[in-house]
């Protein structure tokens, strides 16, 4: 026998109370892990996007006012050498979906001379640059997309927009992406998308040719800051004011307009490891109180202060771990195997386990073990052994 | 080597509530040969258990000087006062307090966790102690498969495992009926005849103390009778 098998046996003594505080900690580590693995992958993809380093150009009231194409040709004259950007792409949102189906697609028009230098994270090779530059309905789209809907290279496939004037257009799928960024976006040829518009409303040729958004692709990330400011100077008192962000703060437009997920998720984490530390700091309280004669005789034979100290808080740490294991394990092994895809969480595609997650969960775990055991521990160093004796005999 | 076990001098008590000063022993000497089955008796409150847990080392006099063959216990801290009383005091207690989740034989193993041994070298010394008490075949029992008695008797196998000097007993009949105290007093007996300890034990009532070899009556802190017996006879412990 050992004092650990002694600590396990203790964590026996009232099974029902054990499991049911091993599972008050498994349920919301479970939650925990997940939702620190989302805002682990909003991070990762924040890198991901700084990385790119593309600057958003929409104009200054909201993304909806489109802007006119020849933004683009202003923008690219303060850069005529392309010393500070590389491309400047003008999108057009077209919001399509399926026919027959709910969901809409991130699905937007791309100038199709500079969407591949723009978007270089779609890693086109020469050949699939080539079908998109050869065919007016190209597509490219991302891989969350594809396995959604059994899509592949070459297949042919209709979206109808959710916009007037709600055209069904044909698109030939020329790429599937298998960025994380890009897995949930759907892109197409910007003059497929013109010419058709023209021709649905041909009063309105100059509206059908207006951008969303233009995306610069800036050659560093002083570049980036710098074109920013000298862009919004440039439309700055004109009826097209625009707004020039980084890609990180125009994803951020989106993410939070449902309110501040990420706080959110933040703050819930927190609460949960508030509301766990209370059931386990009463649990541990309990398990002191109805043992405060037997911790008494442990003293009485010869055991250290510091011996039966650790013999509480580790009976802490070790339901702490338990419990959260029991909760942290099933759930990383699950999304391990089987990432949820098609999440659609903002830039998100999927929620895969984030090893970060996993080890912050625990180590989360084990400090709130530690901070309800510590009272009571301390507790039992205090316990005055002749007082504990007397009061039970 | 001196033949006292337990010497106690000038002994003083005094246990402070909030501002009133609760006198407990007053002045108290006491010596104890080794190898004495001595009962301390007196009416509640006499300062019975206290003397026990300042021989025992579980508390400390407000003044004089109690010393357990060689060992002057107020020269020890705490912590040294735990590590000696590991090694040479046996408690039995009224209420057993035995560990429910362990069995029979690693409630008696307990102390023995804080010695350096083998564990061939532990379990030949729990089975020892375990059939001293003539629970040998009760080994994997849990305390709540025991009755009262097998109880103590487990208890005193913790307090004897070690091989202690000393055994201190506070009421270990009290919680037993009449027929069970007698096995668990002949057993007492036993570990004093036979393996020479010195047992000090608290009883208030008086067929256990005719067991012992000494009666001290204690009364309001003071050692008010000291009584020379033959021990009754021992009736067979097991």
């Amino acid at each position: 026998m050992t004092t650990r098998y002694v600590l396990w046996q203790n964590l026996l003594r009232n099974p029902l109370r054990t499991i049911l505080t091993a599972v008050a900690f498994a349920l919301p580590m479970a939650i925990f892990v997940a939702a620190i693995s989302l805002v682990s992958a909003l991070i990762e993809m924040g890198k991901a996007n700084e990385r790119q380093l593309r600057l958003a150009v929409h104009h200054k009231t909201t993304i909806v006012n489109l802007l006119p194409e020849a933004v683009r040709r202003r923008v690219e004259g303060l850069d005529p050498q392309h010393q500070r950007l590389t491309a400047v792409c003008g999108m057009r949102w077209f919001g399509g979906k399926v026919p027959d189906t709910q969901n809409t697609l991130t699905s937007l028009a791309a100038d199709p001379d500079t969407f591949p230098l723009v978007y270089s994270d779609a890693d086109m090779t020469p050949d699939e640059t080539a079908a998109w530059n050869r065919d007016r309905r190209a597509c490219v789209l991302g891989f969350a997309i594809a396995e959604r809907y059994r899509w592949k290279s070459g297949d042919r496939i209709v979206l109808v927009s959710t916009v007037p004037p709600y055209l069904q257009l044909e698109f030939y799928v020329a790429k599937v992406m298998t960025a994380k960024t890009q897995a949930n976006y759907f892109y197409f040829r910007r003059d497929y998308l013109t010419e058709s518009l023209k021709e649905a409303l041909p009063g309105l040729a100059d509206a059908a040719s207006r951008c969303n958004i233009f995306w610069i692709k800036c050659n560093s990330a002083a570049d980036l800051h710098s074109l920013q400011g000298e862009i919004d100077a440039l439309f700055a008192n004109t009826p097209d004011e625009t707004k020039s962000e980084d890609e990180n703060a125009f994803g951020a437009n989106f993410t939070q307009a449902a309110g501040d997920i990420p706080g959110l998720m933040r703050a819930m984490a927190m609460v949960v490891v508030f509301v766990i530390a209370l059931v386990a700091g009463n649990t541990m309280m309990m398990s002191f109180r109805e043992r405060t004669r037997e911790l008494a005789v442990f003293k009485a034979i010869g055991f250290q202060s510091r011996r039966v100290f650790f013999i509480v808080l580790a009976e802490s740490l070790l339901l702490a771990l338990l419990g959260s294991l029991l909760g942290v394990v099933p759930v990383s092994a699950l999304l391990w195997f089987f990432p949820v895809r098609g999440l659609g969480f903002g830039p998100i595609s999927a929620l895969e386990i984030s090893p970060f997650a996993v080890i912050g969960s625990l180590a989360m775990a084990m400090m709130i073990g530690l901070a309800a055991g510590l009272w009571p521990a301390y507790q039992a160093v205090r316990l005055r052994t002749v007082d504990a004796l007397r009061r039970v005999a | 080597m001196t033949n006292v076990a337990i010497e106690m001098r000038d002994v003083v008590k005094v246990y402070r509530k909030g501002r009133i000063d609760i006198p407990v022993l007053d002045g108290l000497d006491l010596e104890i040969e080794a190898g004495t089955f001595v009962a301390l008796m007196g009416p509640s409150g006499s300062g019975k258990s206290t003397l026990l847990h300042l021989i025992g080392g579980l508390d400390s006099p407000t003044s004089g000087s109690v010393r357990v063959h060689d060992t002057q216990l107020e020269d020890l801290n705490e912590r040294q006062l735990t590590a000696w009383r590991s090694r040479h005091v046996g408690f039995v207690f009224q209420m057993f307090h035995l560990v429910p989740v362990l069995t029979a034989a690693q409630n008696v193993e307990l102390p023995l966790l804080l010695f350096k041994m083998s564990a061939r070298e532990r379990r030949e010394r729990v089975a020892t102690a375990l059939n001293v008490v003539g629970l040998g075949d009760r080994t994997d029992h849990r305390p709540n498969q025991l009755s009262g008695g097998q109880e103590q008797r487990v208890a005193i196998a913790r307090a004897i495992v070690t091989d202690p000097d000393v055994i201190l007993a506070d009421e270990p009949t009290g919680d037993l009926d009449a027929r069970t105290s007698e096995e668990i007093l002949s057993l007492l007996n036993l570990l004093n005849s036979d393996f020479g300890k010195t047992i000090l034990m608290v009883t208030h009532d008086p067929r256990a103390a005719v067991h012992a070899r000494r009666r001290l009556h204690l009364d309001k802190g003071v050692l008010e009778r000291d009584e020379a017996h033959a021990p009754a006879a021992v009736a067979t412990a097991r």
